[in-house]
C-alpha cells in the first residue's frame, strides 16, 4: 500500500468519530478531554512526519501551555504507601512508607536494584495492586475505594502497560494483540481495525499485521507491546524493564520511540528499571532502595543524541 | 467485552489447544455418542413398538386354557409355574357361556399346532392355525398380498404367510398351488403381506379342516378363544365379564383355581411399551456414567488451562480485562469443547445406531427395515447436552481464572 493511500484512509475514515469517541471515553474519566485533541488527526502526522526517525511518527507538537497547567494536580499520588508481604511466619515489607507525586508529561524513571520494591511500586502504580497501607491516588481518586472492574476500567483507559517480557498473548496474531485492549473497551470494529492498523504502521510492523508473536524477533515483539499500550490511548505508558530482553540497539529504538511519545505526544511515561543507561532520557529519577525512596533528581531537559 | 469477542477469544484458544484438549473433546464425543446411540434405539425400538401396535387389533382378548399369570411374565407366586390345571380345556361350552357377555362383537375358538408341510418334495414342519371362516376375517388384522382371506364355505384351502410362500420352500408357492398337510392337500387361496413376524411362517386353514389336520385336536375343544371387543374401552369390562361368567360355568370359587386365563392384547401392548421404555432408561443411565466422566475430563483439562495460561491472564487484566471478561472467556471456551465434543459425539451417536441391527439387536421380528435412525431432536439434544456438560465443567475453572489476581497471575511463570 502506498502511503499516500495511507493517508487518504486516514484522513476519510478516521479522523473523527471513532477514535474521537475512545478519547472521549478516556477522557470523560480523566475530566479533561482537550488534552487528546492532539489525535485527532493521525493523518496529518504521518504525512508531517514520514518515518524519518523512529520516534518521529506518531508525534506531533503539543501546546505546552496546557501540559504546564497540568503540574498543579498531580496524576499519580502516592501518600505513605507501604506494602507487606507475608512470607510464612514473618512478614516482609516491599514498600516502606513511600511518598510519591506523579505530573501529567513527565518522563520518570524509577531506579533501582533488584529486590528494592520497585517492582511493588509499579505494580501499584499500575492498579494491578493495592497498597497494604496507604493511599494511591489516581486522577485524585483513592485506589483502594474502586471495585475490580473499576480498576479493570482504569487500567484499559488510562495505562499502557510495557513489560519486559513483551507478554503478548502467544496464540493471537500481531493485529489482534494491538486489538485487544479495544476489544476490552467494546471499540466498534472496524474503528479498532483502523487504529491498529494505523499504530503498526507507526511502528513499522504492518507487513507482519498476521503473524503470530513466536514468529518475530524480540524487537519487533516489543513493538507490538508498545503498538498494544498505545491503542487506547491512553495518558500514561508504564514500562517495567522494556528494553531488559532486547539487544542495546535495538533497546534504544524503544527508548527513543517512547521520548519521542512524552516529548511530542505529551504522555506521561513511567518506567521502572535497574539500567542506568535509561536516565538519560527521563525528566525526573526516582531512586529507590529498601522499600524506600532514596532521592529523586531532576532533570529540566536533556535530550539524548540521535533524536530529531 | 462483547459476546462476538468472547466466542472470538474463546475460538482462539480452542484452536490453539494442544493435543490435550483434543484427547478431552474425545471423552465427551464418546459420552455423548454413547448417550444419543442408546436414545436412538430406544426411539427405533419404540417406534417399532407403536407401529405394531398399531397394527395390533387391541380389541383383542384371548381365553387360553390354563392359569397363567397374564400381566407379569414371571411365575406366579405360587412356585408352580406358570400353568396349573394342565389338563384343562376350552370348549364349545364355554364359547356358548360367553355368548350373553355385552360388549362382544365376535367370538371364535381356534386351534393350533405344528405339523408337517409338503411342496414340490420339500418338507417342513410349520405352525397350523384353525381357524373360524365365519369370523376370522372380521377379527383378524392380517391382510393378503394376494389372493382371498378364508370364507365360510372353505374346508381344505389355506391362507398362508410371506415365507411360506417364497423363502421356506426352494420353489415359490402362488395361489391356487396345493401343498400337502400330513398328506392331506390343501389349495393355497391367500398369501399374506409380510408383517416381520411370527405369523409370516404360518398357515391358516378353516378349522373344521385343521381338527382332522393337527395331531391331538378333538372337535369342539380349543386352544384359544379369541373375542373380539366392541370398542378398545370396552376391553377391561369385557374381561371381567368373561373371567366371571367362565368361572361360573366352570364352577370355579376361589380365584387360585382358575384354569384359564383372559389376556387382552391391549395390555400386552402396554406392558411391552413399558419394558421398552425402562429398558432404553436403564441404557441411557449405563450411558450417562461416560458422559459424566467425559465432564470430569473437561473439567481437570479446564484446571490445567487455566493454570497454563495464567500469566495471559494477567496480561488481559493488565490491559483492561474485567474478571467478567475472563469468565466468559474460559466458559465459551469449555462451551466450544462441549460444542465440537457435540458434534462428533452425535455423528458417532448416528453411526452406533447403524450398528445395532447388524449386531441383532434390533429385539423386533424385523429384518427388512433397520427402523433406526437419528431424529432431528435427538441430535439437538445431543449437542446441548455437550454444551451444557462443557459449560458446567468449565465453570470453576473459568470462576478460579476470573478471580485470579491481576498482580499474583502476572509474576506466575
Amino acid at each position: 500500500m502506498a502511503l499516500t493511500e495511507i493517508i487518504e484512509i486516514f484522513k476519510t475514515k478516521l479522523n473523527v468519530s471513532g477514535i474521537l469517541n475512545s478519547l472521549d471515553k478516556a477522557a470523560d474519566f480523566y475530566g479533561e478531554s482537550d488534552i487528546y485533541s492532539e489525535m485527532d488527526d493521525p493523518g496529518e502526522t504521518i504525512k508531517n512526519n514520514p518515518y524519518n526517525g523512529p520516534g518521529g511518527a506518531f508525534v506531533k507538537n503539543v501546546d505546552a501551555g496546557k501540559l504546564s497547567g497540568k503540574k498543579e494536580v498531580p496524576l499519580i499520588k502516592l501518600t505513605d504507601v507501604w506494602k507487606t508481604y507475608q512470607m510464612g511466619e514473618s512478614e516482609f515489607a516491599a514498600l516502606r512508607g513511600v511518598n510519591l507525586e506523579i505530573y501529567e508529561g513527565e518522563f520518570l524513571v524509577v531506579l533501582g536494584p533488584s529486590g528494592s520494591g520497585k517492582s511493588t511500586l509499579m505494580n501499584l502504580l499500575g492498579c494491578l495492586d493495592l497498597p497494604s497501607k496507604g493511599t494511591v491516588f489516581l486522577n485524585s481518586s483513592d485506589i483502594s475505594e474502586l471495585d475490580e472492574s473499576e480498576l479493570a476500567r482504569i487500567r484499559g483507559q488510562m495505562i499502557g502497560f510495557i513489560f519486559q517480557s513483551f507478554n503478548l498473548i502467544p496464540t493471537l496474531n500481531t493485529q489482534e494483540n494491538v486489538l485487544l485492549p479495544l476489544e476490552f473497551l467494546e471499540e466498534d470494529a472496524r474503528t479498532a481495525r483502523e487504529k491498529a492498523a494505523y499504530l503498526l504502521e507507526i511502528v513499522g510492523l504492518s507487513d507482519k499485521k498476521y503473524n503470530l508473536p513466536s514468529q518475530l524477533s524480540g524487537g519487533q515483539r516489543q513493538r507490538v507491546a508498545i503498538a498494544r499500550s498505545l491503542a487506547v490511548n491512553p495518558p500514561v505508558i508504564l514500562a517495567d524493564e522494556p528494553t531488559g530482553n532486547l539487544d542495546s540497539k535495538t533497546g534504544n529504538y524503544i527508548l527513543e520511540f517512547l521520548y519521542g511519545l512524552n516529548k511530542k505526544e505529551g504522555k506521561t511515561i513511567i518506567i521502572v528499571t535497574h539500567d542506568l543507561e535509561l536516565v538519560k532520557y527521563a525528566t525526573r529519577i526516582v531512586y529507590i532502595r529498601d522499600g524506600q525512596i532514596e532521592k529523586i533528581e531532576e532533570y529540566t531537559q536533556n535530550k539524548p543524541e540521535g533524536m530529531i | 467485552m462483547r459476546n462476538s469477542t468472547y466466542v472470538k477469544m474463546a475460538l482462539n484458544m480452542l484452536l490453539h489447544s494442544k493435543l490435550r484438549s483434543w484427547l478431552t473433546i474425545i471423552g465427551i464425543v464418546i459420552g455423548v455418542g454413547a448417550v444419543v446411540g442408546i436414545l436412538s434405539l430406544g426411539d427405533a425400538m419404540e417406534e417399532q413398538v407403536q407401529s405394531r401396535l398399531a397394527e395390533m387389533d387391541l380389541t383383542k382378548i384371548a381365553i387360553s386354557p390354563g392359569y397363567t399369570r397374564a400381566m407379569s411374565n414371571m411365575p406366579g407366586p405360587h412356585g408352580e409355574g406358570g400353568n396349573t390345571a394342565k389338563d384343562s380345556e376350552l370348549t364349545d361350552d364355554d364359547i356358548d357361556a360367553l355368548q350373553g357377555v355385552e360388549g362382544i362383537q365376535h367370538i371364535a375358538g381356534e386351534i393350533s399346532g405344528s405339523e408337517e408341510v409338503d411342496y414340490a418334495g420339500e418338507n417342513a414342519t410349520l405352525s397350523i392355525t384353525g381357524v373360524d371362516p365365519q369370523v376370522w376375517k372380521y377379527m383378524t388384522t392380517l391382510e393378503t398380498q394376494s389372493g382371498r382371506l378364508l370364507e365360510p364355505a372353505d374346508k381344505y384351502v389355506a391362507v398362508i404367510g410371506s415365507d411360506v410362500a417364497s423363502g421356506i420352500y426352494d420353489q415359490d408357492i402362488g395361489i391356487n398351488q396345493v401343498i400337502k398337510i400330513k398328506g392331506k392337500s390343501v389349495r393355497v387361496v391367500g398369501i399374506l403381506t409380510e408383517e416381520g413376524g411370527f405369523g409370516d411362517s404360518s398357515v391358516y386353514i378353516p378349522i373344521d379342516g385343521a381338527v382332522s389336520l393337527i395331531e391331538d385336536a378333538e372337535e369342539g375343544v380349543f386352544d384359544t378363544i379369541m373375542v373380539k371387543a366392541q370398542s378398545e374401552d370396552l376391553v377391561d369390562t369385557v374381561m371381567e365379564d368373561i373371567t366371571d361368567k367362565l368361572m361360573i360355568s366352570r364352577h370355579i370359587v376361589r380365584e387360585d383355581d382358575m384354569d384359564f386365563s383372559v389376556t387382552a392384547s391391549k395390555s400386552m401392548a402396554e406392558s411391552v411399551t413399558e419394558m421398552t421404555s425402562s429398558m432404553t432408561l436403564f441404557l441411557g443411565a449405563i450411558a450417562a456414567v461416560s458422559l459424566i466422566v467425559g465432564a470430569v475430563g473437561i473439567a481437570n483439562t479446564m484446571f490445567t488451562s487455566v493454570l497454563e495460561k495464567t500469566k495471559e491472564i494477567g496480561t488481559m487484566k493488565a490491559i483492561g480485562a474485567r474478571n467478567r471478561d475472563i469468565l466468559m472467556i474460559f466458559i465459551f471456551n469449555s462451551a466450544m469443547v462441549g460444542f465440537v465434543g457435540g458434534i462428533f459425539g452425535v455423528m458417532l451417536g448416528a453411526f452406533i445406531s447403524t450398528l445395532f441391527p447388524m449386531l441383532g439387536m434390533t429385539m423386533m421380528r424385523s429384518e427388512g427395515d433397520t427402523g433406526i435412525f437419528l431424529s432431528p431432536r435427538l441430535m439437538l439434544f445431543g449437542l446441548v447436552l455437550a454444551v451444557v456438560i462443557g459449560v458446567v465443567s468449565g465453570a470453576i475453572p473459568a470462576y478460579r481464572a476470573s478471580k485470579l489476581k491481576p498482580v499474583d497471575a502476572l509474576r506466575y511463570e
